[in-house]
């Protein structure tokens, strides 16, 4: 990377010399190799000399250059792409081999001078023709394949007709007979050629049908190596080319809105080379995609090739979706196929993520085919998260099928709706990679119906990490300790609690598969004590953290729809819960804070909500003990209460309900700020001392006979900062802000009509910075008044 | 890169594992794969790569492959590609020896990736047409 530019010149020179030498070699080799890395170690392109890029791209294309230098340079070129000093043209190139190797650097160029196209055109060309000796389309088809994904555009109706032919032939008629070993020669060789041998299935069984990539044999003929290309490719080329003419390629289609030929004739394999290119491609990929089918469920003598087949279910049954998107005429054949296919492999959880590509299947075209599927739908909805949870692949994919298919989810009766709790447990298992998933996702799942369901869920979700690796445990013990625990024993372990009876509900509860909206939560509080052994658990911690994400994002969602009636029952769950939290310190720290911050924003949406909860948050604001707890939810509460307990927010707010606010306020700010502080006295946070102190000003402003109380209790506020007992429990800066914030307030009550008129605005002006956030703007609006009241020293009053 | 460490570090520390900063030693069994923690994510358009990807990654003692993929490609053939892949690769650029020029053997990685992923194309390669693409390399 530090090279200069004159060393590296004086490299590249030597290096073109010894690549104009008579042999390059090894030597060659290894200064290209150096080059290379030059090139490629850093980020912004280095460059090199014009002539020297001729060189290289000479060399490329010599016939006399080994094999290692054309990679090689090959190699430097690519690196340096886009690059302005290319002349390399693919045109005239007969050679597969490099043919593949121009290609690889022509694609990278970025396709700003067409080279995409060219490079088709040339590869199609060559198909086409008559191949040289010693070569095949082998190396071709990749380079293909890399175009059509680039630039689908780049091929035309007659080109791609003409590799549609050649890919069924290669799909359907490829050899059934192993290859040959040629005999290597020598004095051992054999006189005899060796008689090839029948191509086999994976079980071993001797194939009866065509040749396909789940085909096995010794070794292999080129055509069966096309077969396995052309296969590899097939997907893509289906959907940029097996549709409507001149159609944009769109995989999303929707059945029904792209029709081509839809023959009602069905087409046997004889009828079908009558057939235009693209439609007997069709018929002969559909074939391929049976065939698949039918071998991915045989049992495989090595056990990677058990992989494959789950690989090549899913793809065949993809393919079988697509073909069927662009002629529906083949629905009918594959439905009965794939409900069979269904039937067989439901059952077996290696063959899981197959279940979602038939999914699909049945949600694009059961319609259509005027089939039941509901039963597939329940299945996979309600057994496979249940089960295979902790299969992070199956998760990651499970989700995106739900991300895809978002609209099954508005349906509020429908299975997919339904099955949402057991959605989530994906995530509480595979937290990292999911998270964004969800974020994606959870709007579709969240409304009106829901929204308190999934509150709760969400604030359990560690808890619900805990549970499913309780559940994980207790199937894998021996079924000699699984019988149910003696009920008059305490459980001592969570595995224990799991069979037993008094928690066995509770359990079943946070593992439930389908949505449970009347079920109350609260008999979760003994099992989340219990799981509290598990909360150190790296999963459970890390499901922890996805928590304040997803509750932002709730509040958020909700926000955008939610009525009166479900702000209020969202606030009382809120202060409810705020006791009720799986104890991960980090975690109820960060819920409070986002808890807290959404109390601002709902009292927004639904002022009258202080004065319709008025007996909650009565209760709650009363609690001495909840400053230390949960300081942020109490400070906001308390500032919410000082906020919007007013006639101007709800006609229905009285003056006792004032009074009643006023007097436990008053309370409990009297016992967190006693002279000589009991061993029981909480030492609190200071800003809920100032905003206490604040709501009450705010509460005397709108009901002035409380005024004379309240200055008298700031006045004594003095007092308390200097006291010796209080000095040594808060710093000296908190102190100061306090006493600074109790004068101003003292002050602002001297003059009751201002102070009514800084609380309580009318509520046709709009809304100013004094009605936001506590800690901001009224410092600045009582600094303001005792500027007035207080002048400063020097000036004449 | 960074995305796939930091995925493979939470998993490990999910499944309980601490990270070792040292390099392993090379194992003399050939090194087994289905314990090999690996994963799966999505990274949104943007930064470094313009469209929606999915990630597919594996790590091998202290070697971390990814795999760019379309979101609409079969994913299950891209775990498969990568766990060919990374063994070989740990082979045949001597990963694990002592003073390996691994930034210098680029070709024979190069020459891998060639056969394994053509042009960046997958291959529904069974056991038997990888044994035939080793006995090439």
């Amino acid at each position: 990377r530090e090279i200069h530019e004159e060393e590296l010149r004086r490299f590249a020179g030597r290096v073109s010399a010894l690549l104009q030498g008579p042999d390059p070699g090894a030597e060659a080799a290894e200064g290209l190799r150096r080059l290379h890395l030059t090139v490629a170690a850093t980020k912004y392109p280095r460059r090199l000399d014009g002539k020297f890029v001729e060189l290289l791209q000479t060399v490329l294309c010599s016939p006399k250059s080994p094999e290692q230098v054309q990679v090689l340079c090959a190699a430097i070129l690519r690196e340096m792409s886009p690059c302005n000093d290319l002349i390399l043209r693919c045109d005239e190139i007969q050679d597969t081999k490099l043919l593949s190797l121009v290609s690889s650097v022509l694609l990278a160029q970025g396709n700003k001078k067409g080279e995409v196209a060219a490079v088709g055109q040339r590869v199609v060309k060559v198909l086409e023709g008559r191949l040289p000796e010693g070569q095949s389309a082998l190396l071709l088809l990749p380079v293909l394949a890399n175009v059509i994904n680039l630039s689908p555009e780049s091929l035309t109706k007659e080109q791609t007709d003409a590799v549609s032919r050649k890919l069924a032939d290669w799909l359907r008629y490829a050899s059934t007979q192993q290859g040959i070993v040629q005999p290597s020669g020598g004095f051992f060789s054999s006189p005899r050629t060796k008689q090839p041998a029948p191509v086999t299935e994976v079980d071993g069984a001797i194939a009866t049908d065509f040749f396909t990539v789940l085909s096995v044999g010794q070794h292999y003929t080129q055509d069966q190596w096309l077969n396995v290309q052309a296969f590899s490719m097939l997907r893509n080329w289906l959907l940029f080319y097996g549709g409507q003419e001149g159609k944009a390629p769109n995989p999303d289609d929707k059945p029904g809105m792209d029709r081509s030929v839809t023959s009602v004739v069905s087409t046997t394999s004889t009828s079908s080379r009558l057939l235009p290119p693209k439609e007997h491609l069709r018929e002969k990929a559909f074939e391929y995609c049976q065939r698949l089918i039918e071998q991915s469920t045989r049992r495989p003598l090595k056990k990677d090739d058990g992989d494959l087949q789950k690989a090549c279910l899913i793809e065949a049954v993809t393919i079988m979706d697509i073909i069927c998107k662009q002629d529906s005429s083949y629905v009918y054949r594959a439905v009965s196929f794939l409900k069979i296919l269904h039937g067989r492999i439901c059952g077996d959880a290696t063959y899981a993520r197959a279940l979602l590509p038939i999914a699909q299947f049945f949600l694009n075209h059961s319609k259509l085919a005027a089939v039941d599927s509901d039963a597939i739908y329940k299945h996979l909805f309600t057994d496979i998260p249940a089960q295979l949870f902790h299969n992070p692949s199956l998760a990651f994919e499970f989700v995106q099928f739900c991300k895809d298919n978002s609209q099954l989810f508005t349906d509020t009766s429908s299975i997919f709706r339904q099955s949402f709790p057991n959605l989530f447990k994906f995530l509480a298992w595979n937290s990292p990679p999911l998270i964004s998933e969800f974020v994606d996702l959870l709007p579709f799942l969240l409304d009106a119906g829901t929204a308190i369901e999934i509150f709760h869920l969400l604030l359990d979700l560690p808890c619900l990490t805990a549970a499913l690796d309780i559940q994980l445990r207790a199937a894998a013990l021996p079924t000699s300790e699984k019988a149910t625990s003696d009920p008059a024993v305490k459980p001592a372990t969570c595995l224990e609690a799991f069979r037993h009876p008094l928690y066995k509900s509770t359990f079943q509860h946070l593992l439930r598969t389908r949505s449970a909206p009347e079920d109350t939560p609260e008999s979760l509080i003994p099992l989340r004590q219990l799981l509290g052994s598990l909360a150190g658990n790296p999963r459970v911690v890390q499901c922890a953290e996805t928590v304040p994400v997803l509750l932002e994002l709730f509040f958020r969602v909700v926000a955008e729809s939610a009525d009166g009636s479900l702000i209020n029952q969202l606030v009382v769950l809120l202060l409810q819960r705020s006791d009720q939290l799986y104890e991960i310190p980090t975690f109820k720290d960060d819920v409070y804070r986002v808890l807290s911050s959404q109390l601002p924003m709902l009292c927004k949406l639904h002022p009258a909500l202080v004065v319709e909860l008025s007996t909650e948050i009565l209760e709650f604001s009363g609690a001495v003990s909840n400053i230390q707890s949960k300081e942020p939810i109490f400070t906001h509460v308390v500032w919410a209460v000082g906020e919007y307990l007013s006639v101007s927010y709800d006609k229905r707010c009285t003056v006792e309900q004032i009074t009643r606010f006023f007097e436990t306020l008053e309370a409990v700010l009297f016992e967190i700020t006693q002279l000589r502080p009991l061993a029981s006295t909480p030492s609190c946070a200071p800003r809920a001392i100032s905003v206490l102190m604040a709501t009450l000003t705010k509460l005397a402003a709108r009901s002035q006979d409380l005024i004379p109380r309240v200055s008298m209790f700031l006045s004594k506020m003095r007092t308390f900062v200097q006291s010796p007992a209080v000095t040594s429990v808060y710093c000296e800066e908190d102190l100061e802000e306090i006493l600074i914030r109790a004068t101003e307030l003292m002050n602002l009550l001297k003059m009751p009509s201002v102070a009514q008129f800084v609380f309580n605005p009318p509520m046709d002006v709009p809304s100013t910075r004094l009605q936001k956030e506590v800690n901001d703007s009224l410092p600045l609006a009582l600094r303001m008044v005792t500027h007035l009241l207080e002048p400063a020293p020097g000036c004449t009053p | 890169s960074r995305q796939v460490a930091s995925q493979c570090q939470l998993l490990q520390s999910s499944l309980g594992r601490l990270s070792s900063p040292q390099l392993p030693q090379l194992p003399d069994e050939p090194v087994s794969l289905q314990d090999a923690p690996g994963g799966l994510f999505q990274m949104p358009p943007g930064d470094p790569f313009p469209e929606r990807v999915t990630v597919v990654w594996l790590s091998v003692l202290a070697l971390a492959c990814a795999l760019v993929c379309d979101p609409q490609e079969n994913l299950s053939l891209a775990e498969i590609t990568l766990r060919r892949l990374a063994p070989r690769l740990l082979i045949s650029l001597r990963l694990l020896s002592p003073g390996a020029d691994v930034l210098l053997r680029q070709d024979a990685a190069d020459a891998l990736l060639d056969r394994l992923l053509p042009h960046g194309q997958m291959l529904f390669l069974n056991e038997r047409f990888l044994q035939a693409v080793d006995r090439e390399l």
